[in-house]
């Protein structure tokens, strides 16, 4: 077997865990799955594009380094994160919270959560059209390291800056206030309200929070294949599965569910053909829920 | 005996009012029906009654975490009616509910470091590093998952998460519930020493035997009114208090 996978599979691995975070912790603070953060990665992806394209009329677009691009990109990457944070605190502003305050049952805002994701999908498409976009159309030559793998600049830039920001993610939640505040949450709202915590300021931290990695996640898949209107809503699925799989609520775990259905849908490819990608991810999702649904690092639910 | 109020004078000014609050889940149906309460810095106050007559709702609308349709609720003389739970905590009203009074995923610490977060910077260490004097149990192992604790000891860890905000009003919904005789002593032992720092308490109690131990004054609700209040000593010696006034007197005595 070539071990292709493994570095093909990691990178998109990273790509969905980055975004399963998202969707763990808005499951596990407002208590229902939002279809709609599929299109916070597309999103993202389109705003960094806007952004870059401004961004290259003042610093220009030539490659910085062995990468495919240049500090244009770089330089939107904040910005779009921030943009896209900002776009899911107004989302839950606007739809989300209205329901909420108005007792709402879970089934009205996850269909709700469906209808603000076609919404979304059909204005990013009516603005920058459904042709697929490029961050850049330069060629990248793949590293091949001594035990045969293939790498390009691109693909271990991702990888790094995931760990990056996977491990910033981490120390927010286990190490500062802000990260006890949504742990304490997702536990017992109320109790919360009782320890002085005002539960809307932390709703708002955690969409932001999710909306910001889910453009990380957008933007590596821009870089890494194209943008397209439809990019994260295809993601949606291995996103469901792998926040299930780590265990709902659970951030270390929506990154480990992430690389495993990233490598499993990689080996797939490469094994049974690549028709079956898609299959792979709903193939873990139902064997989960079956055999362990609490998930890897979840705690089961009384 | 009269079930009209009798005048109970408190020692200090009351440092929490309650004027003709009118709460419950929905305005249609309200459960408490207009109370009146003062509770004064250092004093205990045990809220007794028959179950449904609106003990807990009355403690948890003062807490604010259940509606009030009509009434005032002041702390320090200031009216806190329209403050939202989590602000009324800044004010210095610390509430301690029944159940699921912890975070259960988080170690003792991280529960205790979560509640000063809203005190300023420099009054956190200290103020933690006093409830771990209070309950040394607690500071012999603050890293332990608050999940793993015993049913007493949670209930000391719920309180000193309350106390670490320094409030000037404690409130305790039934802690005795489900802790053993021993433990009931403990709590309320603990509550002495509270009531000591000058910190008001309202105690919502089963256990009446246990609370008028502890109480300065009894104030028996039922169906959403207050029908009696008295100086603890004289509810104690009450013979006939049991039967006129408490559906679960009897209860209590049995299963503490």
């Amino acid at each position: 077997m070539n071990p292709q996978f493994v570095v093909d599979g990691l990178v998109a691995g990273a790509m969905i865990g980055l975004g399963a975070i998202g969707v763990t912790l808005t499951y596990s603070i407002l208590r229902f799955a939002n279809f709609a953060h599929g299109e916070f990665i597309t999103a993202g992806a389109y705003a960094a594009l806007a952004l870059s394209g401004l961004l290259g009329l003042v610093v220009g677009s030539a490659p910085v380094g062995d990468f495919s691009f240049g500090w244009n990109v770089l330089l939107a990457v904040p910005l779009a994160i921030l943009v896209t944070g900002g776009l899911a605190i107004l989302l839950d502003a606007i739809l989300f919270g209205v329901l909420r305050a108005k007792a709402s049952a879970v089934i009205i805002l996850v269909i709700a959560s469906f209808g603000a994701s076609m919404a979304l999908r059909s204005l990013l498409e009516f603005v920058f059209t459904s042709q697929p976009a490029y961050f850049t159309n330069e060629l990248q030559i793949a590293i091949r390291s001594s035990w045969g793998l293939r790498a390009t600049p691109d693909q271990m830039l991702m990888l790094g800056a995931t760990l990056v920001l996977i491990l910033a993610v981490h120390l927010l939640m286990t190490k500062t206030q802000v990260g006890r505040r949504m742990r304490a949450v997702s536990e017992n709202p109320a109790l919360a309200r009782l320890s002085g915590i005002d539960v809307r300021s932390v709703v708002r931290t955690a969409w932001f929070l999710g909306g910001g990695l889910a453009a990380a996640a957008g933007i590596m898949a821009g870089l890494l294949v194209q943008i397209r209107p439809y990019m994260g809503f295809d993601l949606l699925l291995p996103l469901f599965a792998a926040a299930i799989l780590g265990g709902i609520g659970s951030v270390p775990g929506a990154v480990l569910g992430g690389i495993v259905v990233g490598l499993c849908e990689a080996l797939a490819v490469q094994t049974v053909g690549a028709e079956w990608r898609a299959a792979v991810a709903f193939l873990i999702l139902t064997l989960v829920l079956l055999l362990r649904p609490q998930g890897l690092l979840g705690r089961a639910r009384s | 005996m009269s079930v009209t109020q009798r005048p109970v004078t408190a020692a200090a000014p009351p440092i929490l009012e309650v004027r003709g609050l009118v709460s419950g889940y929905e305005e249609s149906l309200p459960i408490v029906r207009g109370i009146d309460l003062d509770v004064s810095p250092g004093e205990i106050v045990a809220v007794l009654g028959p179950n449904g007559a609106g003990k807990s709702t009355f403690v948890k609308a003062v807490a604010g975490v259940v509606p009030t349709f009509g009434g005032r609720v002041s702390l320090r003389g200031r009216d806190v009616t329209a403050r939202p739970a989590h602000l009324r905590v800044t004010d210095g009203l610390a509430f301690v509910p029944q159940t699921e009074n912890i975070f259960a995923s988080l170690t003792i610490l991280e529960n205790l470091r979560l509640c000063a977060g809203i005190l300023p910077a420099a009054l956190r260490q200290p103020r933690i590093d006093a409830a771990f004097a209070m309950f040394p149990d607690l500071g012999s192992r603050p890293n332990l998952v608050a999940g793993a604790l015993s049913g007493g000891q949670r209930q000391m860890l719920a309180t000193a998460r309350a106390l670490i905000v320094d409030p000037a009003v404690l409130i305790l919904d039934e802690p005795s519930a489900g802790l053993s005789p021993k433990l009931v002593h403990d709590v309320f032992e603990t509550l002495e020493r509270v009531r000591e720092t000058g910190v008001a308490i309202l105690l919502v109690e089963q256990n009446v035997r246990a609370a008028l131990s502890v109480a300065d004054r009894g104030v028996v609700l039922a169906e959403g009114r207050l029908r009696h209040a008295a100086p603890a000593v004289e509810m104690r010696a009450d013979p006939n208090l049991g039967a006129l006034f408490l559906g679960s007197y009897d209860h209590a005595e049995a299963t503490p």
